[in-house]
């Protein structure tokens, strides 16, 4: 009971209140409907409301986890798949570079066939779409074997050595960068 | 013409509710960009410069810095055109053989200028300028007598060889409008009567006299000078006083 | 100041003046190697300050805090041209908005790449550059991966002021005929210029340019030319628009609709990065992936258009040759238990060839077996000479100093090699090496085309010896050389003169050690993917152990099909297996066909040139009843009782990694129509006049 309560104070001083109220009247002291009550929390008896308010926290586990027990997913798709991890390189048709940076992961491709009715794709695999980005390998790796599933990176090299750009070499008269 | 054509049909069509299919319009411009071999125009015919030409060229190539020799490819086109009369496509192979550069490059030149004929033109090139200062002064009636004249259309080649007329745009002598140019020399406040006789110098063999026929030495007023006539004022002219 | 006072002192040493004591202790010290770095400049992007090199352009230093300064005509990988005009910024107190792709930055500049004047700039020339673009993205190959497309809705107006429709129309351009496998529709053209810049400083082929001025200008080759590059594929890449589309991949399928899986090209011994593209179980094109230190943005014609040959004359079912000497689809268990007999009863008298396409995991699956069997006869089809340390040092036959080091050199001896067809990417290198680093090329061997200047030394091996002892004027040049690297062709040594030029090489390359210590001069380069890991794993170049071995009585066959063994070199009793994928020489001589995987059908290790290890992904599954190869071994062995320790990939990797610390000229090619359509090209421009 004391725990409605609070509730309630706490409600009375939100400035949601103040749009239920006349703006004559005092706006702590009268109240135009009737609280509602939340028939879970009052029904509830207090060891329930203990294990509620427990499961509302984090729960902090020392180590690494191996979630795939409980994750539902069947053993055979972490078991027998493997996970690439991998650095999204740019695409060579257009020059934008929006959509890499990051760290991705995806699984190995399974069968896709076309399907006879309609000419659409079909898969079985319902991992062949799970493709989640991360902001660094590790992170990947991380999340990776908290899943239990295999995984590989795949490190290649993107970035190049820095050299600026000059419209001049192409007018130089002693070098072969002269093409105009 | 073409155009007026389109645009009164596409006019008539939407009056009468018709709708046609809409066609992107061809390039309209008297030269093709894109080399089409011909009997007269093809890598088969060779093409060697003269060697009091070659002489030429090698001046020519000589006045450039090294490392930039690839500029004397405008001299050396113009050239092989005073040379062939016009600029064959093995003319254009030879100056790049000579400057040691990708034939590509000379045909990017050798289309971007407009002076540069890549299809065969008469010994006699009549240009014929029809931009405002000479249109304003005649020059449609200039153009008349001389297509009239020569019995040849804009852009057509005499069957013999000796006659091109083609129209072109401002050639900076509007001070003597109307005017055409014949290969090099220009002939200047023309007249159909003046432009006629022109032509039939040219075709007597005997080369007239080029600049203006209307007793002008140059671009001075007709008769008296109107302006300008007396002393040139000492300093201070028309300045205020209480300066 | 210094630099200055230093540049006097050059002049003066240059001119032969005297110098003062003073001057000599500057020059000194400049030699000795300290030389002042250039003091960086700070400039403003959209008020967040950055640090860049003097000479950086305003797009670069946008790029360094992470803002794109869109573009058309810019590439980072060609030289500038700013003529599209996209790349206009605002800079601070300048009149006019700049071009930011060709203007190098200046100190304290204010750059507003987000401002009113940008903006508009930006959205003239969109407008501009609409004016003459035809509207019909929804037939255009490169709808949903064009530029044009997602600038002009990013920057681009959001109304038309085009209504000349009825009048003159678009502009229209004739298409252009550059052979085979680029389809041009020359009206969507935006002359950004990229093209051109790619043929005449990548490929080195000066065929593209503009013809024309102003409104009637067109890229094109003037003449009707193919543009016979083994690297014209890249345009197709490098065209903003869909001007220069692919003709194998024309209208079969959409970007949003494919599936792309990264994988390593197997079709030389390069091992280029590729994006395979999938769609329904079918793999639709290929395109280049980025890797700085292999194939850069590039992709060879080879790679990127011979996946149509994935899907035609493939061995779908296992086969066996029946009594009339007729090869007959058979099941899996019947085709293993009648191999797993004949192995059984030859045991030790058996041998294997592993063609050029073989991945590591069967190279080493067949080897364990082979050694469980007993038998010690694995070959590889390519020969390699075994004189000297042989095989044994990975040194020897690898391409030492990596292809990325290519760029760096300054002198380069090609010996018995043709870079631009064996391995075009490495070609490329090396011209860009030419044109940006002044380098020297020389070359033994026959005299060929290889897209920039070279000194040819002539034919004859016996150079190399008079190279060696200094007789040859080109050894000055090469011990002379800071950077000098030998690069040897894997096909010379496959000669019977092979092992002599090898130890010549070898001794040569012990001459001119470079400046560097790390430096490595002697470079062997490969023509197929598998050798490097063949010779890794242990597997004895060259055939003739085959040959030789007068009672074999089963050869297997990984994928070998460059004739290098005939059935009459053979007893006439040998069963001969064949895996691999293709029906072509070494599907027609065997007894018994196992169906495999191609290269884009399964996750494999193919080790490059350089010694690189890579991994292929399966990017559709195996057509038919084809299987993964180690897995057919794999499964073949338990039948004849000599079971692999592996079950699955990671098991025989570390198996792999046990054994080796380590991490149209194939049957694919000969199968694609495409490329059987480019060599008719080819001959087609042979037997033209230009």
């Amino acid at each position: 009971m004391a725990s409605f309560l609070l509730r309630t104070r706490t409600l009375s001083k939100s400035p949601l209140c103040i749009k239920w109220c006349s703006p004559s009247i005092s706006t702590t002291a009268v109240r135009n409907t009737e609280p509602q009550i939340k028939n879970d929390i009052a029904l509830l008896n207090p060891e329930e409301i203990e294990h509620k308010k427990k499961l509302q926290n984090y729960i902090t586990v020392e180590g690494t986890t191996d979630i795939s027990p409980i994750t539902g997913i069947p053993e055979d798709y972490i078991k027998e798949r493997r996970v690439r991890i991998y650095e999204p390189p740019k695409n060579c048709m257009q020059s934008g570079t929006n959509n890499i940076g990051n760290w991705e992961m995806e699984f190995d491709t399974k069968e896709r066939w076309e399907n006879p009715l309609m000419g659409w794709c079909s898969t079985g695999d319902p991992l062949s779409n799970m493709k989640v980005q991360f902001s660094s390998k590790e992170e990947a790796v991380e999340y990776c074997e908290k899943n239990g599933w295999q995984y590989f990176i795949q490190e290649s090299k993107l970035d190049k050595k820095f050299k600026p750009k000059s419209y001049g070499v192409n007018f130089s008269w002693n070098k072969r960068t002269s093409f105009n | 013409m073409l155009q007026t054509i389109r645009s009164l049909g596409n006019g008539l069509q939407r009056f009468l509710g018709l709708r046609s299919l809409q066609t992107s319009s061809a390039l309209q411009h008297d030269s093709l960009f894109v080399h089409r071999d011909t009997p007269e125009d093809n890598p088969d015919i060779p093409f060697e410069f003269t060697s009091d030409n070659k002489k030429r060229a090698e001046a020519i190539i000589a006045i450039y810095p090294e490392g930039h020799k690839r500029a004397a490819m405008i001299p050396l086109l113009d050239l092989a055109q005073r040379q062939h009369g016009w600029l064959p496509i093995s003319a254009m192979h030879k100056v790049a053989e000579i400057l040691n550069v990708p034939r590509m490059r000379v045909y990017e030149v050798a289309t971007f200028y407009t002076m540069f004929m890549r299809k065969p033109t008469g010994t006699y090139h009549v240009q014929v300028c029809t931009t405002t200062p000479c249109w304003l002064r005649g020059s449609d009636e200039i153009l008349e007598a001389i297509k009239k004249n020569l019995d040849l259309e804009v852009g057509e080649t005499s069957k013999d060889g000796c006659w091109t007329i083609s129209e072109v745009e401002c050639l900076g002598a509007c001070v003597n409008a109307p005017m055409v140019q014949i290969n090099d020399d220009y002939y200047e406040d023309l007249t159909v009567e003046s432009t006629e006789e022109i032509l039939c110098d040219l075709k007597a063999g005997k080369k007239p006299p080029p600049g203006p026929r209307s007793g002008r030495h140059a671009a001075e007023p007709l008769g008296e000078p109107t302006s300008l006539k007396g002393e040139p004022p000492a300093a201070g002219f028309g300045v205020r006083k209480d300066l | 100041m210094i630099v200055d006072m230093l540049r006097v002192t050059l002049n003066k040493v240059l001119n032969g003046a005297k110098l003062c004591p003073k001057h000599i202790y500057i020059a000194t010290r400049a030699q000795s190697g300290e030389v002042k770095k250039p003091e960086k400049v700070e400039v403003f992007i959209d008020d967040k300050p950055v640090h860049v090199e003097p000479g950086t352009t305003i797009l670069q230093a946008a790029a360094m805090v992470g803002i794109e300064i869109p573009r058309f005509c810019y590439h980072e990988r060609l030289a500038v041209a700013g003529n599209c005009r996209m790349c206009l910024v605002e800079v601070e107190k300048s009149p006019k908005p700049v071009a930011a792709c060709a203007m190098p930055v200046m100190k304290g500049w204010r750059i507003k790449t987000d401002s009113e004047l940008t903006r508009r700039a930006r959205e003239g020339i969109m407008e501009f550059l609409l004016v003459n673009h035809p509207l019909d993205c929804p037939i255009c190959d490169q709808g949903g991966e064009c530029d044009l497309q997602d600038q002009s809705m990013a920057f681009g107006s959001d109304r038309s002021r085009f209504t000349d429709i009825d009048f003159s129309g678009k502009r229209a351009v004739e298409d252009k005929d550059i052979g085979p496998l680029i389809k041009t529709i020359m009206t969507r053209c935006i002359h950004c210029t990229r093209c051109i810049r790619f043929a005449s400083e990548v490929a080195g082929v000066d065929d593209l340019g503009t013809t024309g001025r102003g409104n009637d200008m067109q890229v094109g080759t003037y003449i009707e030319k193919m543009f016979l590059s083994e690297l014209s594929g890249n345009v197709i890449d490098l065209c903003p628009v869909g001007a220069l589309t692919s003709k194998p991949y024309s209208f079969t399928a959409r970007p949003w609709e494919i599936r792309k899986v990264d994988s390593i090209d197997v079709l030389d011994a390069i091992g280029s990065n590729i994006i395979v593209s999938t769609r329904t179980g079918e793999v639709m094109r290929i395109m280049p992936r980025v890797n700085e230190e292999i194939n850069e943005e590039w992709l060879s014609d080879k790679s990127r258009f011979s996946y149509d040959g994935l899907k035609r004359q493939r061995l779908v079912t296992p086969m066996l040759r029946d009594c009339n000497g007729e090869l007959k689809p058979v099941d899996w268990e019947a085709a293993l238990l009648t191999v797993a007999k004949v192995v059984k009863n030859a045991g030790p008298a058996i041998g294997a060839i592993a063609g050029g396409l073989a991945d590591a995991e069967v190279l080493v699956a067949v080897k364990d077996l082979l050694n469980k069997l007993g038998s010690e006869a694995l070959c590889t089809e390519h020969t390699f000479p075994l004189d000297g340390s042989g095989t044994d040092l990975r040194s020897s036959y690898l391409l030492n100093n990596k292809i990325a080091g290519a760029e760096e050199a300054d002198v380069v001896l090609l010996v018995g090699t043709n870079p631009r067809f064996e391995a075009p990417l490495l070609n490329s290198r090396l011209r860009k090496a030419w044109i940006h680093n002044e380098l020297e090329v020389a070359s033994i061997g026959p005299k060929i085309d290889l897209r920039y200047e070279y000194q040819h030394l002539g034919n004859d091996p016996a150079l190399l010896q008079q190279i060696l002892c200094g007789q040859h004027e080109f050894s000055k040049k090469l011990i002379s050389a800071k950077k000098p690297l030998i690069i040897v062709g894997s096909e010379t040594l496959e000669r019977s003169d092979g092992a002599g030029v090898l130890g010549t090489v070898q001794a040569l390359a012990a001459t001119c050690t470079g400046a560097n210590k790390d430096w490595k001069v002697l470079n062997i380069l490969h023509k197929v993917a598998s050798q490097v890991a063949a010779l890794d794993i242990g597997y004895i170049p060259g055939v003739d152990k085959i040959r030789d071995n007068s009672n074999l009585k089963v050869l297997l066959l990984i994928g070998a099909d460059e004739c290098s063994i005939e059935k009459s070199d053979l007893p006439a009793d040998c069963f001969i297996i064949y895996q691999g994928h293709h029906g072509d020489y070494g599907a027609s001589i065997a007894d018994a066909i196992l169906p495999g995987a191609a290269y884009t059908e399964k996750q494999a290790t193919y080790v490059n040139t350089e010694g690189r290890a890579q991994e292929t992904l399966v990017a559709v599954t195996p057509p038919g009843r084809a299987r993964e190869d180690w897995k057919i071994i794999r499964a073949l062995s338990e039948i004849v009782e000599a079971k692999l320790p592996y079950d699955n990939l990671n098991e025989i990797h570390v198996r792999i990694k046990e054994l080796q610390d380590f991490y149209m000229t194939d049957a694919i090619s000969r199968a694609s129509p495409t490329m059987a359509k480019c060599v008719q090209a080819v001959l087609k421009q042979k037997q033209s006049k230009y």
